[in-house]
């Protein structure tokens, strides 16, 4: 029996295998149901349909017609992804396991979120047929392709964020889609042109759409990646907020014990 | 060691747990007695760190719950009253996953899991999902990763509940072989389950702690059974 226990050093460093435990179970749950399979084969299906449809139409070699659709649909892919990482533990009482294995909040909030991520990520890599089909027929700005999908990946990261931290909240799945999904549709609109000049329209000496838009919608920073640009103040952003609510997740966790 | 220090726990305007003390030495078998709701699973549950304390300290293993409750959790076993498991994970995914949380890698691993699915009779379920396994190997697959790390102390929330009778014979058989050198302290309902495994029954009521005895004591008092005399304080509900 081991009485002593483990060094504090010898729990430090069981840090990254806990972190690896939770996300390779995390991983695996979810394509336990169907759920996972349906919202990735869905949006590949809708986006990329549509971007044939557009591509045949216009014959350009150019990928930012898709990448243009992608924030739409991440403000639903990634809601779905991310609503079953709390709620599920509350509906099946194995939130109680989290809070008395010895893992701590940060490495059992992280190794979910990754997993979610990792599932996000299978998307993109779903979507790299495109990519292959303009290949072969020219020679379109890898650049910008790159760029575009580095800005997908982190508005995703973004709005899973956003998912996980809702599902920290509520033990209904659906409540936490729906809440998720509102939230990343209204940052999206925020920064749309037309809202932003009827919300400016409202006070035009403060001009709070303009304010907001600047302020919450990573709207205008992804229309950057997808010019090709990669700027840094969009990826603060949106990692900034990913961030943030990732800090809000763990703290909802552990405000449970109370 | 286990160790309860005026410990209380509230809910609002409700007192779940009103200044519980009470100790569990190494190589000590404390049974826990109580009606629905009395407080024992929220004392279990403190001491898993599952639960805050409202106020009051609780150790487990020299380490407070509040303070170090990573330390704590290390060193601990805990069988929840409704054990929760992960349903889709194979019964030896589960115990590989309690295994490499708690850090038994490698040698020491297999050795583990081997005692483990030896003594809990999980050897022909260990393929099949959580969710396809019946009651009584849910509640032995939840005894197996509580112990699959040899923890010095063990809290069992109605560890019997679900099992047959020659499955509750194999698990005092299992406390005993467990107990040299643990602290292990379990909750149950029915006092002759508890009389069984056990050196010392604590018995509560309404959040209260109303016997703290051992089983030489109360075998030897003039004032009936176990049971009468567990009872007895109970319905009292005088503290101890």
């Amino acid at each position: 029996m081991s009485s002593a226990g483990p060094s504090p050093t010898a729990l430090r460093a069981r840090g990254l295998a806990g972190f690896r435990a939770v996300f390779a179970r995390e991983f695996a749950a979810a394509f336990d149901a169907p759920i996972a399979y349906v919202a990735i084969g869905a949006t590949l299906v809708a986006t990329t349909s549509w971007f044939l449809n557009e591509f045949f139409l216009t014959g350009k070699l150019d990928l930012a017609p898709f990448l243009a659709l992608l924030p739409w649909a991440l403000a639903v892919l990634a809601p779905a992804l991310g609503m079953r990482l709390w709620s599920e533990d509350y509906r099946t009482r194995t939130f109680e396991l989290w809070r008395t294995l010895p893992l701590s909040a940060s490495q059992v909030v992280l190794g979910k979120y990754a997993a979610a991520l990792a599932v996000l990520v299978l998307f993109l890599f779903g979507s790299l047929p495109l990519v292959a089909l303009l290949e072969w027929l020219g020679d379109p700005d890898r650049g910008a392709i790159a760029a575009g999908y580095l800005g997908a990946l982190l508005l995703g990261a973004e709005f899973l964020a956003i998912a996980a931290f809702v599902s920290s909240r509520t033990a209904d799945q659906i409540t936490a889609f729906l809440l998720s999904a509102l939230a990343a549709t209204v940052l999206l609109g925020l920064g749309d042109p037309r809202v932003v000049a009827i919300v400016d329209g409202l006070a035009p000496a403060l001009a709070p759409g303009t304010f907001l838009a600047a302020t919450f919608s990573p709207a205008a920073w992804f229309a950057e990646f997808v010019r090709g640009h990669v700027p840094l103040a969009g990826i603060v952003h949106m990692a900034g907020v990913a961030a943030v609510f990732l800090f809000l997740n763990a703290r909802s966790v552990v405000e449970e014990r109370s | 060691m286990i160790r309860v220090t005026d410990v209380s726990k509230r809910y609002g305007e409700h007192l779940a747990v009103d200044r519980v003390s009470f100790t569990v030495s190494p190589g000590e078998v404390v049974g826990f007695l109580g009606p629905n709701g009395a407080g024992k699973s929220t004392i279990l549950r403190i001491l898993a760190t599952s639960l805050a304390p409202s106020s009051g300290t609780a150790e487990v293993a020299g380490f407070d719950v509040t303070r170090a409750p990573l330390e704590a959790r290390a060193r601990c076993g805990y069988l929840p009253e409704h054990n929760p498991l992960f349903e889709s994970m194979r019964v030896a995914e589960w115990l590989d996953f309690a295994a490499a949380v708690h850090g038994v890698n490698g040698a020491r691993r297999r050795e583990r899991r081997d005692f483990v699915v030896d003594r809990c009779a999980l050897a022909e379920v260990l393929g099949k999902p959580i969710r396809a396994c019946s009651k009584g190997f849910r509640q032995r697959i939840g005894l197996a990763a509580a112990i699959l790390h040899d923890p010095p102390v063990l809290l069992l929330d109605e560890p019997t509940h679900g099992l047959d009778p020659l499955q509750v014979v194999a698990f005092r058989d299992l406390v005993r072989e467990l107990r040299p050198g643990r602290a292990i302290l379990l909750s149950s309902h029915v006092v002759a389950e508890v009389a069984e495994s056990s050196d010392r029954i604590l018995a509560i009521q309404r959040g209260r702690l109303v016997l703290d005895r051992s089983l030489s004591e109360l075998r030897a008092a003039a004032e009936g059974s176990i049971e009468a005399q567990v009872l007895a304080a109970v319905r009292a509900g005088a503290p101890a």
